[in-house]
């Protein structure tokens, strides 16, 4: 006997789909996902894009003679011979390395790479394990199209919005150099150059991306990212620092380390490999998506905080057993490269020292900073470490506020704990957090101050000005949660640490009005790390964090719990 | 008997988004209260607003007689608290999770958290994040029981438990009422409010409907009463008693409705020689859908 399900009762007719919101909007699954990484894209192309036109602009200004150039060959010659071509292969460049393509290739190549893949491991780990973990996939699943088309679609979404970014940073890359380039210097990069640079760029992205797509039905969000991102960093290090051995040909960055399109060297072939490759950890996303169940993953054991440090006494202890995991995230990544740049700055002080040349163009960039000591080395390295300090506090005020965006916050209101209670708490444990960053960041510091000559006593202590200005970003994060709303108080934290970051740095050597400077809380820190506190920054830095979790105590006293 | 609960004209509004509208009421020390409406009728509103997670717009409401606006922890330290949506902590396990609450509050009996723990089937050892919906919400029911609270507040409790486990928790329910604890319990289901509740709210489009006891809101409500005749039906000897409406008549049979006491109706019926005399109790939902369909009326705990 058998049974038929008949035909489909015919339904009323219903309008058909525009195409603008089958593109961009509810239209499709495609169209909701490009909708969904609006931010996403506008994040990743401005960087991109942003960072392109700054080096420009930067490199014409700061380099604008031949001599200044050589100075850059001479501070390529004294680092380490293992670490020159870490970001970019600088000893394949050769003389262009003073070229503006081959100084933004050898000093921020690989951030370019690294920063993009990292979006694509987040956005491809999570499209569809994400949408599994929060439950909405099933009813996406449900819909009347199969499992690999859903997967198809926004596979193609993230590659829309990846490819258009990498469009804006060739175009950004062609612009800026021929707009602020010295075409003496051979500056100016050809739209076919860039384009070729930022294929590189898309193609490392969609490889390491891929990864993370292909092991996300089996792993989950977390496990793939966590597994395409340690992948992405060994296999660069390798790469860059020549170690490894022979497991170096499992690096993509190794096998295009001639691809230097920016200085116009060409490897089309080794291009294609890596964008094959790509392709296929896509190819094995999508099959391993269609074929298995959603949702249900093997999991990653990582290794589990104990109990006790969970924090279960009192919300004090209960919000930093929450911020600790990132906390050491965050610690452990800053001490790494504390240690790694700290280590340099013995000998590149020594060629300063040498160079009063090299000096005077640093301190154009950096005014008031002495680049013949190791201190001011670790000053300079210092003020970049502001950005990750300050961002590792943002996330700690996206944690804390995850209590009531995610809805935890009504159980614990509900027990004798108070409101102001429940934001000093909150406040105390990302201080606490900030701490541990802190300390952490310190002893790496120092361990590779130490280890490459300089003092290791002035970096240690010069560390906790990052923590000072960390705190004093939770404090601004706490406030606007408490006084607003919880759920911008982590964006509108790190939109403060960019504008100081971009204040701090870009002010000064663009020559922009002194009081535009000063709007930065970094610019009133001092230069810690070679002993010159500035009180005033360190009043306004504890001024902030406190109050602002004071005013964040007092605001949340007055407005409405969200749900 | 004091009323654990109060409300004075309690109004909130979302900006030019209705919450509730001047709602009165009154729960009385160790009845179990139901609080019914359609889903977005302002059920969770009024709950919040109990319990200082938002503010009122207007008015005030007072639980053990302190305001809730002016000492929410005093409050806080005497209820438990279930609410319709929530989340906790993905990294603790279940066990921990109590532990936690457990802490906050102080005074957790451990011995009646295990059997708890034990009623309602609950593995203590799994993080919560690999719960199931159910086994979420049993924990959430047990953070609200634990520390037996003077008044327990539930806002949908049930949502998600199977049938075995639904029965557990009405008998716990039944057990804080019996020792003199309060329940307010918020719901659509209109079983489980019958089933369990002394007396009831209906609340509509944000405005309160009715108030009362549980078995009396099917008294206030009409009843369907049929009158058979053995001969034709006398429809003017009813058709103009108190409480007496639609009135039909089809050949000996004499169908009408009868909102409020129906002695009235059965002392003229027993003039006639009936043939058989039907009339049927309204349910609670037929009660609520009636009340659904008017205008919303002010009517004080009873």
């Amino acid at each position: 006997m058998t049974a038929s399900a008949g035909a489909p009762q015919q339904a009323a007719a219903y309008p058909s789909i525009p195409f603008h919101r089958r593109i961009y909007g509810f239209g499709s699954v495609y169209g909701k996902t490009v909708r969904d990484s609006r931010l996403a894209f506008i994040i990743a192309a401005g960087m991109l894009g942003g960072l392109a036109l700054v080096m420009g602009a930067a490199v014409g200004t700061v380099f604008p003679t031949p001599e200044t150039r050589i100075e850059v060959n001479k501070l390529v010659g004294s680092m380490p011979a293992s670490m020159v071509n870490l970001f970019g292969n600088a000893t394949l460049m050769g003389e262009k390395l003073g070229t503006l393509g081959g100084y933004m290739t050898w000093k921020y190549g690989a951030m370019f790479a690294l920063g993009t893949a990292l979006w694509s491991i987040l956005a491809l780990s999570g499209t569809l394990a994400g949408e599994a973990a929060r439950g909405s996939l099933d009813l996406v699943a449900t819909s009347p199209f199969g499992k690999r088309r859903i997967a198809l679609e926004k596979l193609a979404a993230h590659l829309t919005m990846l490819w258009l970014a990498m469009a804006i940073l060739a175009i950004m890359v062609s612009v800026s150099s021929n707009t602020f380039g010295d075409a003496a210097l051979g500056d100016p990069i050809p739209l076919g150059s860039a384009i070729g640079f930022a294929l590189w760029v898309g193609f490392i992205a969609m490889c390491f991306g891929g990864l993370a797509f292909a092991l996300a039905p089996v792993l989950g969000r977390a496990g793939s990212a966590a597994v395409a991102g340690v992948a992405m960093i060994v296999l660069w290090v390798m790469s860059g620092l020549e170690i490894g051995g022979p497991l170096v040909v499992l690096s993509p960055f190794y096998w295009t380390v001639d691809h230097i399109p920016l200085v116009g060297f060409y490897n089309w072939g080794a291009l294609a490999l890596v964008g094959v490759v790509a392709v296929v950890f896509l190819a094995v996303g999508i099959e391993l998506f269609d074929r298995r169940d959603v949702g249900v993953t093997a999991g990653l054991s990582l290794p589990q905080l104990p109990a006790d440090v969970l924090g279960i006494r009192g919300p004090v202890s209960r919000a930093f057993g929450d911020q600790l995991p990132r906390s050491l995230s965050w610690g452990l990544g800053m001490a790494l490269w504390g240690a790694l740049l700290a280590s340099l700055v013995g000998s590149f002080s020594g060629l300063v020292a040498g160079e009063p040349n090299m000096s005077s163009i640093f301190g154009k960039l950096f005014p008031g900073y002495n680049f013949a000591t190791a201190g001011g080395w670790l000053q300079l390295y210092a003020e970049l470490f502001y950005i990750a300090a300050g961002f590792a506090a943002a996330t700690f005020v996206s944690k804390w506020a995850s209590d009531e965006t995610d809805g935890r916050l009504e159980m614990v209101l509900a027990t004798p704990v108070a409101r102001a209670r429940w934001v000093l708490a909150g406040g105390a444990a990302a201080i606490l957090a900030v701490v541990v960053v802190t300390v952490l960041f310190a002893l790496g510091t120092g361990l590779g101050a130490a280890a490459g000559g300089a003092t290791a006593g002035d970096a240690i202590l010069g560390s906790a000005s990052l923590g000072l200005y960390a705190a004093a970003v939770v404090g601004i994060g706490v406030a606007i949660g408490g006084l607003w709303r919880t759920s911008l108080a982590a964006e509108i934290a790190a939109l403060v640490v960019i504008a100081t970051f971009l204040l701090d740095l870009l002010a000064p050597a663009l020559d922009l009005p002194d009081w535009l400077h000063q709007l930065a809380i970094t610019a009133h820190i001092g230069q810690p790390m070679i002993g010159h506190w500035d009180p005033v920054g360190i009043v306004l830095c504890v001024a902030i964090a406190i109050g602002g979790i004071g005013l964040g105590a007092l605001g949340v006293m007055r407005r409405d719990i969200a749900r | 008997m004091a009323a654990i609960i109060r409300t004075e004209r309690l109004t909130k509004s979302y900006g030019a988004h209705r919450g509730i509208v001047d709602v009165d009421l009154e729960v009385a020390e160790g009845e179990i209260f139901g609080f019914l409406g359609p889903n977005g009728a302002g059920k969770t509103t009024t709950i919040r607003t109990l319990l200082d997670l938002i503010r009122p717009t207007s008015g005030k409401a007072f639980v053990f007689e302190i305001e809730s606006s002016v000492d929410p922890v005093s409050i806080h330290r005497r209820i438990g608290y279930v609410p319709g949506e929530f989340a906790l902590y993905d990294r603790l396990t279940g066990g921990q999770t109590l532990e936690y609450f457990g802490n906050l509050r102080g005074g957790v009996d451990r011995a009646y958290r295990d059997s708890l723990i034990e009623r309602f089937d609950i593995d203590p050892s799994r993080r919560f994040k690999e719960y199931s919906k159910g086994n979420k919400q049993k924990i959430g029911l047990v953070v609200a029981l634990q520390h037996r609270p003077d008044l327990l507040i539930l806002d949908e409790p049930t949502s998600g438990l199977d049938p075995l486990v639904q029965q557990s928790f009405y008998a716990l329910v039944r057990e804080a009422r019996d020792e003199g604890r309060t329940v307010f319990l918020s719901s659509h289901i209109l079983s489980e409010v019958e089933r369990t509740c002394d007396r009831v709210a209906i609340i509509r489009e944000g405005r309160l409907v009715k108030v009362g006891r549980t078995d009396a809101l099917r008294d206030l409500a009409h009843h369907q009463v049929e009158l058979r005749f053995a001969d034709g039906a006398p429809v003017d000897a009813f058709a103009n008693l108190p409480g007496v409406s639609d009135v039909v008549v089809e050949a000996h049979t004499l169908r009408l409705r009868v909102t409020g006491p129906i002695t009235p109706v059965v002392q003229v019926a027993a003039r006639y020689e009936l043939l058989d005399f039907v009339s049927r109790e309204p349910s609670l939902e037929e009660t609520f859908l009636a009340q659904y369909g008017q205008e919303a009326v002010d009517v004080r705990a009873s």
